[in-house]
């Protein structure tokens, strides 16, 4: 066809003067190299926040020891936050479904045999697989038993269980706490990436009877997770749990609070909005390149017209009708644009994998920039290139030849 | 074949208006070697380019095949240059970095119809020109009578009814000048119709007739009644330089 016969000579002449093609793609190149590292961080932000928030468990919230703000842990050291608050919590606040209490030990050794691994202790009340919709896979939960009897027994997550077992079965084996030694009754469901990014089945899970006398000797909890019977009703169940708890610890404000109290949404919130200034710079930074490379591609494509003029009316001699020569400079435009936007995919690929391999920013690589990409490569090589175009099918031949 | 009646030519408006042509009438029949002479600025140029339907007469009329050229759009007129008309120019206007072969397939691109056989067409052509061993070399590899006479190949791939030559010899030296109108010999002698501009007295004696400019109008109309012979011409300088030591091989290249 003839315009697939002229479309070839546009893109001909691209590949004839390859310097100047590369400075008139590299925009092009780069905007969409800016995309597509916004895309695949923007992909790979939202699986995190995602899984992040699964973590964290929905309809749900979290009194930590301690004060703060936003998704702060519990301070350790704090020692107002008891198991009396708990009951109170459950007793007299409305909406609340379960609020199981927990004490933790981070980074607590845990042996079996020679085997050592390094993990979460947690000591909780029988409800707390129901508060966090954690359940065992196999063998049994912490039971009303175990808290009554200060059983030494543990519940492990699935790294535990592989650092200290192997390809074992680890039920009916025994832990080594600190001095006490735990019989394993059951393996957790596997959970994931908790929000602040660290690994939730590094957990040893043994009552908070047997934590609180025979493990950490201490009467105070960590936090207090609270399962809401209503998710919707999650901000005014949160302050009334604040102002139970500003009764019973006796603070009246302006006095800081001794504890906080995080939902699902200050999660998400916290988790998302470190990616969102990323994300707002690279997209600046790719619009503005595409921009500013368009403009670049029009004043370099319209000084070649000009340099070009005897070619322009040579071919006019030989029968090219003005829009031929418009469709040829369109042709140059789009195959530089479009080149300029395969290179800038797989160069934009190649950071955003190098970025998740060294600085470990999560990247999930998708089809979506490569479309997005395609039309911005469209719409800059038409747009910047339809002002050339027509300047050089406009040439009045005779002058063009002279 | 070509029909010139009372046609002018001006440019620009009121007092700074040129008349570059006026009233020119004449005719060309098919298979006619005409030579255009005439001084600098008497409207050689104008002429050629109303001939080759790059422009349009102000007044008057120009049928071509018996085609009014004025009723024509941009559209009407690139297909007239496309199949009508093959241009040679004084500058070759040859695209660099482009092969002899690709240069000379360079109007079919324009053409409604690529033909399947193009390549061939080209070879044909092109060895026609005394050209068969150069297809793949670039401009910048060829002397400039080789260059010329590409153009010319690239000329005659559409079986223009017109060859138009502005100036064919004017960047060539005297052997490379004489190989030319050696080709635009045979051509004629194969039933093409030629006119060529030049100012060069010597070329215009090459054609079967002359016509010469001055301000814009004919002053001149005359048959040649012994057209110069280019192989003859040839002949002589190969003699002449021969004796000198300077032959050049290019002399064998045109069959
Ligand atoms: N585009 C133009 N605009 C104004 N004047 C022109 C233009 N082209 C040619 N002329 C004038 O027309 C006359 C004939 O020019 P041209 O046809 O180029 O002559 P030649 O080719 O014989 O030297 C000259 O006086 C020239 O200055
Ligand atoms: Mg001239």
């Amino acid at each position: 066809m003839r315009i697939t016969r002229i479309a070839r000579q546009g893109a001909r002449s691209m590949g004839a003067h390859k310097l100047r093609s590369f400075f008139m793609m590299l925009g092009t190149l780069i905007g969409v190299a800016a995309m597509v590292v916004v895309m695949a961080a923007g992909a790979g932000a939202k699986a995190n926040v995602m899984s992040r928030v699964a973590g964290f468990g929905s309809g749900a919230l979290m009194v930590n020891a301690g004060g703060g703000r936003g998704h702060s842990m519990p301070q350790e050291g704090v020692v107002t936050l008891t198991p009396q608050d708990a009951d109170a919590i459950r007793a007299q606040v409305r909406g609340v479904d379960i609020a199981a209490s927990q004490a933790v030990k981070r980074g607590a050794s845990i042996k079996a045999g020679s085997a050592q691994a390094f993990g979460t202790v947690l000591g909780v009340e029988p409800s707390w697989h129901a508060a966090w919709d954690w359940p065992v896979e196999r063998g049994r939960a912490i039971s009303e038993e175990d808290m009554l009897t200060m059983a030494r027994v543990c519940v492990i997550g699935a790294t535990i269980e592989r650092d200290l077992f192997g390809g074992l079965d680890p039920i009916g084996q025994t832990l080594q706490l600190d001095n006490v030694r735990c019989q394993v009754v059951g393996v957790l469901a596997v959970r994931g990436t908790s929000p602040m990014g660290g690994d939730m089945d590094n957990r040893v899970v043994i009552p908070l009877t047997t934590a609180l006398r025979r493990v950490f000797n201490q009467e105070h909890l960590a936090s207090i997770r609270v399962k809401l019977s209503d998710p919707r009703r999650s901000q005014a169940t949160a302050d009334e749990i604040q102002a139970l708890l500003h009764e019973r610890h006796h603070i009246t404000p302006p006095a800081e609070d001794d504890f906080a109290i995080v939902s699902e949404t200050d999660v998400t919130q916290a988790v998302s909005g470190i990616e969102g200034t990323l994300t707002r710079l690279l997209t600046a930074l790719a619009g503005l390149s595409l921009l500013v490379g368009g403009m670049v591609l029009m004043n370099i494509l319209l000084l070649s017209v000009n340099e070009r003029r005897k070619e322009i009316g040579l071919r006019r001699a030989l029968g090219a009708r003005e829009r031929d020569v418009l469709h040829q400079f369109l042709a140059e435009s789009l195959a530089i644009t479009l080149l300029g936007m395969l290179l800038g995919t797989a160069f934009g690929w190649a950071v955003a994998l190098g970025l998740g391999a060294t600085i470990g920013m999560p990247v999930a690589l998708t089809w979506a920039p490569v479309a997005i990409g395609a039309a911005a490569a469209l719409a800059v090589g038409l747009g910047f290139g339809i002002q050339p175009a027509r300047r050089a099918a406009r040439l009045d031949p005779i002058k063009a030849l002279a | 074949m070509i029909e010139f009646d009372r046609v002018s030519k001006t440019y620009g408006e009121g007092a700074g208006q040129v008349r570059a042509l006026q009233d020119v009438s004449f005719s060309v029949a098919a298979g006619e070697y005409v030579a255009i002479m005439g001084a600098s600025g008497t409207g050689k140029s104008t002429l050629m380019h109303l001939l080759g339907g790059l422009d349009t007469p102000s007044a008057g009329v120009y049928r071509l095949d018996g085609v009014d050229v004025a009723g024509l759009n941009d559209d009407g007129l690139s297909a007239l240059r496309n199949r009508k008309i093959g241009f040679v120019f004084q500058q070759f206007h040859l695209l660099e970095r482009t092969t002899a072969l690709q240069n000379v397939l360079l109007p079919l691109i324009y053409a409604d119809d690529y033909p399947a056989d193009a390549e061939a067409r080209g070879r044909r052509v092109l060895e026609a020109v005394g050209l068969g061993d150069r297809m793949d070399h670039r401009p910048n590899e060829l002397s400039g009578g080789q260059q010329q006479r590409v153009a010319v190949a690239r000329a005659l791939i559409n079986d223009p009814a017109l060859l138009l030559a502005d100036e064919p010899t004017g960047n060539l030296d005297r052997q490379s000048g004489l190989q030319l109108l050696s080709v635009f010999k045979r051509l004629h002698q194969q039933g093409r119709t030629i006119i060529v501009v030049t100012h060069d007295e010597q070329v215009a004696e090459h054609a079967d007739r002359i016509r010469v400019l001055r301000d814009g109008r004919i002053a001149d109309d005359r048959r040649v009644p012994e057209p110069r012979d280019a192989d003859a011409g040839l002949e002589t300088l190969a003699a002449s330089e021969g004796a000198a030591g300077a032959q050049q091989p290019e002399a064998e290249v045109v069959p």
